[in-house]
């Protein structure tokens, strides 16, 4: 799933305190799961906010809403009653969902409430770790299921490069060298012939080097 | 240094494109480039140009600045991160270059490595700031440098053609002078009332507009840059390269009257690209009366 943490309080402040009516606009998707900007974050912010608009003496409205997703138009659709209501909108999803809600009200002024960072895994609550960039063409199948573009940190298609240390990497400590859980997911599949083979130069084109991207359906297409 | 006195002094300066060859072997890229060296002021170095891999701009501007030949290097944002470039500028004024041309460069899907990552860690306005940052002594960084580089610093600037277009132009070319910009090299002109039309709105402004004059190798090389680009080649000039018995001489006849023309009209310069043809480089100077000697 995509996961966010939320923006610094005074970040969103700065970027909202001259408007006078405002959504917070929370997503049910991906950072309700990373308890970034589902709806309990949604009503956590828009109490700061009230906090912060009476302590400085100004009558703001502040809204709450939470659409099941914010990257379809038909989740987004349920605010068209409500948004003329308000100058400005922040959105608590991701990056998608916030342009995709910029998008549909192209006249409302929409501010991000959180960072999106990566594609991940909750391996806890409170931490989540990337697992995948979405270079538009996997070769987990040659790597172990894991994958040394996302959790390499030289993103090396021919690793590992030597300077991990007892199976951390060389530049943090705190990653796994994922050339040494390669390495040992093929051991334990009976897979290291794999590991041997030489990799070619990868090709970019299909990520985001290749521009931005699309994907076009036909059998889904009606 | 010829350049930057020529362009101080306001006489009209005369660039040529010298692309390296893509391969180690530098004979014709030495050999025509020193073919013209008494006309042409600088060579301009382009930076794999229509992201077709070759020499760099660096290697190539070192190789003609050892044989005493001034350059104009391109700096591109597509190739190199922010580390890389201001490393290879350092390594450019120390070894001799005094011109550097900063550009974004063609996408990588227009070249022949269309697998290959962009890099653009750094956008052109950034790059521009990037080198201004280095002739004050610091790196991105912060850190202060052991010699601080000094370059005649030039850009890129389009030929807008509606009235919002050139207004929007004006304030990009504005920027670019605010980083310490001092010459601009135009797409190839063929026609000056475009150019001269944007350029009347930049009068007082301390700059020097350089246009650039294509070489034109076929009528269908005329086709395709119809089909594709802007600004178009006038009928004109492709009916008479089709009529021509000798298609080359009237390819090269047409470069030197734009030429002659861009002089006549007062513009700063030309920046002769002959992409592939630079032996063609003497007959051109020829044609447009331009001195010359080998």
């Amino acid at each position: 799933m995509i996961k966010a943490k939320p923006k610094p309080l005074e970040e969103i402040i700065d970027n909202v305190k001259d408007f006078n009516k405002l959504l917070i606009a929370g997503c049910d998707g991906c950072v309700t799961v990373c308890e970034a900007g589902g709806l309990k974050e949604v009503k956590i912010l828009a109490a700061a906010l009230r906090l912060y608009f009476t302590q400085a003496g100004k009558q703001v409205q502040v809204d709450e809403a939470s659409l099941t997703r914010q990257c379809e138009k038909e989740y987004l659709a349920q605010l068209s009653d409500r948004m003329d209501g308000y100058d400005a909108a922040v959105s608590l999803a991701c990056g998608v969902g916030a342009q995709y809600l910029a998008e549909m009200y192209n006249h409302k002024i929409v501010f991000p409430g959180v960072d999106t960072c990566f594609m991940g895994v909750n391996e806890e609550r409170g931490l989540y770790s990337e697992r995948c960039q979405a270079c538009g063409r996997c070769i987990l199948a040659e790597t172990g299921g894991i994958c040394p573009i996302a959790r390499c940190s030289k993103r090396m298609l021919n690793g590992p490069c030597g300077g991990s240390d007892k199976g951390k990497c060389e530049i943090n400590p705190d990653i796994p060298c994922a050339w040494e859980l390669i390495y040992e997911r093929l051991k334990t599949l009976g897979q290291l012939d794999r590991f041997e083979r030489p990799v070619e130069p990868k090709d970019w084109s299909t990520s985001r080097d290749g521009g931005p991207r699309k994907i076009v359906r036909e059998d889904l297409r009606i | 240094m010829q350049l930057q006195k020529k362009l101080a002094s306001g006489e009209f300066v005369i660039l040529a494109e010298m692309e390296p060859p893509k391969g180690t072997d530098v004979v014709a890229m030495v050999a025509n480039a020193a073919n013209v060296k008494r006309t042409v002021d600088a060579f301009v170095i382009p930076e794999m140009s229509n992201a077709v891999m070759k020499m760099s701009s660096l290697g190539g501007a070192l190789l003609l600045q050892s044989k005493g030949l001034e350059t104009v290097l391109q700096c591109c944002c597509r190739d190199r991160n922010r580390l890389a470039l201001q490393g290879d500028l350092l390594a450019a004024q120390a070894l001799g270059v005094p011109n550097v041309m900063a550009v974004s460069g063609e996408e990588i899907t227009h070249g022949d490595h269309h697998k290959a990552r962009a890099v653009n860690d750094l956008d052109l306005m950034e790059l521009l700031a990037a080198i201004q940052t280095l002739q004050k002594g610091r790196d991105l960084a912060g850190v202060d440098l052991q010699g601080a580089p000094s370059f005649l610093v030039g850009s890129t600037v389009k030929i807008p053609t509606s009235d919002a277009a050139r207004l929007d132009e004006v304030a990009e070319l504005d920027k670019k002078i605010a980083t310490g910009v001092k010459f601009f090299i135009t797409p190839p002109v063929y026609e000056t009332a475009a150019l001269e039309k944007f350029t009347s709105l930049l009068k007082g402004r301390p700059v020097s507009i350089i246009p650039t004059v294509l070489l034109l190798k076929s009528v269908g090389m005329a086709r395709y840059i119809n089909r594709l680009l802007e600004p178009k080649i006038p009928e004109d000039f492709i009916n008479r390269i089709q009529k021509a018995s000798d298609r080359v001489r009237e390819c090269v006849q047409i470069a030197a009257e734009i030429i002659t023309t861009l002089k006549n009209r007062g513009f700063n310069g030309v920046n002769i690209s002959t992409i592939g043809w630079e032996d063609k480089l003497p007959a051109i100077l020829a044609a447009a009366g331009l001195e010359f000697g080998g």
